[in-house]
This record gives C-alpha cells, sequence and structure tokens, in this order.
C-alpha cells in the first residue's frame, strides 16, 4: 500500500475528486494548509487582487492557501492515481503542486477489523 | 527522500520556517494541528488543557539534508520547556512535480 501525498491549487479540489472518484477512487483524506515552493511563496498564482501591504516587497507572500489531499491505494494503482492527479491539475504556472508517495505498512478498517489491502479497497 | 514532520510551538513556526529558508530549504508546507504529548498536556491553576494548538512543519528532503534541517528546526524550535515538540522522519518513495509531471523533487 502507498500513500499519496499531493498538495494542491484549492480551487481545483472538486475536479480532482470527481475524477478520482470516476476512478474507483472515493476515499480521501484532505486537509487545508499553508505552505510555499521553489519559488518562496508568488502571490501572482492567487486568483485576485493582493494589496501591496500583504504582499510586501517582493510582490510575494510568505505562505500560500493550499489543500493537501491524501489517498491510500493499492501498490498497483499507484501509477494511474498519480497520473490522474498530475493530468486534472496542470496548468504550466508554478504553483501547480507537489506529489509525494509514501510507503503504508498497514491498515484498519475500525467498523469491521479487516486489515491490509482489504481495509483500503 | 525523506518527509520530515516537525511539529513545534506554533510561535516557532515562523522563526523555524525562516531559519529553513536561509539555508536553501525554502519548500514547506505548514498545517494547523492540536495535540499533547507525554505530559498529557498542561494545568494552569485550575484548569487542564488537554489539547495544545501545535503547527505541524511538513518538508520532503534529499537524505543527505536530513541531518542539517533537523539541526535547524532543533536550533529554531528549542525553548528547554515541556512542548517543544517532535520530529518525525519517514521515507518518501517518489516525489512529482505536477506543473511538469516529472519524477523530481
Amino acid at each position: 500500500m502507498k500513500e499519496i501525498i499531493a498538495i494542491i491549487r484549492p480551487k481545483k479540489v472538486s475536479a480532482t475528486k470527481s475524477a478520482l472518484e470516476n476512478l474507483g477512487f472515493p476515499s480521501m483524506t484532505a486537509l487545508s494548509v499553508l505552505g510555499r515552493g521553489r519559488q518562496r511563496g508568488i502571490a501572482s498564482e492567487l486568483n485576485y487582487e493582493v494589496s501591496p501591504s500583504v504582499s510586501g516587497k517582493s510582490g510575494g507572500m510568505k505562505y500560500i492557501p493550499k489543500r493537501l489531499m491524501s489517498v491510500i491505494v493499492r501498490n498497483s494503482d499507484v501509477d494511474t492515481v498519480v497520473k490522474t492527479i498530475v493530468e486534472i491539475n496542470q496548468t504550466a504556472q508554478i504553483g501547480d503542486g507537489k506529489i509525494f508517495v509514501c510507503p503504508v505498512d498497514d491498515a484498519l478498517r475500525v467498523r469491521t477489523d479487516e486489515t491490509g489491502e482489504n481495509a483500503v479497497i | 527522500m525523506k518527509m520530515i514532520k516537525a511539529i513545534v510551538r506554533p510561535d516557532a513556526a515562523d522563526s523555524v520556517a525562516d531559519g529553513l529558508a536561509e539555508a536553501g530549504f525554502f519548500s514547506m508546507t505548514k498545517i494547523h494541528a492540536f495535540g499533547r504529548g507525554k505530559q498529557k498536556g498542561i494545568t494552569v491553576g485550575t484548569t487542564h488543557y488537554d489539547e495544545l494548538p501545535k503547527t505541524i512543519i511538513m518538508m520532503v528532503v534529499e537524505d543527505n539534508d536530513v541531518d542539517e534541517v533537523l539541526k535547524l528546526i532543533k536550533y529554531k524550535a528549542y525553548t528547554g520547556n515541556f512542548g517543544d515538540g517532535k520530529v518525525f522522519i519517514t521515507p518518501v518513495d517518489y516525489a512529482f512535480t505536477v506543473r511538469t509531471g516529472e519524477k523530481t523533487l
């Protein structure tokens, strides 16, 4: 099993969610987070005006609001899910986000006591 | 690659982030969280606070940068009192940049 952690633009969440749902991965956890990437935070990726007092001298801002989505899938599904998330979220502008794939040792479904991959499917 | 999740005091989070940025580690994600540690929260007078607000600083770095990042976090988040936080390091198999779709950090 692998955990796919995707940090994406907030306005792309519903598109990503429905795309994953169509593929058969409806379960996910979403967190509202703040962060910055290699460009050290930029204001231009927001679709509304940011007042100069907020954006500072450099024209950027310290942290940018993002959504962190975490999906746990079987090893064989990792490529499909990653490919879908990349396709949906590509805008060709900086700030599209990152995807991390991390190993997961075990899982437990609380309701039925199922463990391992059965708990995830 | 390793994922570093540092659970630090909310007021120390900015100084940790700035310290890391000075050393060249700009990319990070900040998550607000509530939790408790070994001391089971804190008691002030007659009030017991079971869960305390914390900030998780999450970042993914190359294996050979882990020690430097840890040293910086330790230095910036340290106050010597209970509640300074914990740092967890977990493996990451791949990282993708969404814009390019490439397998790079």
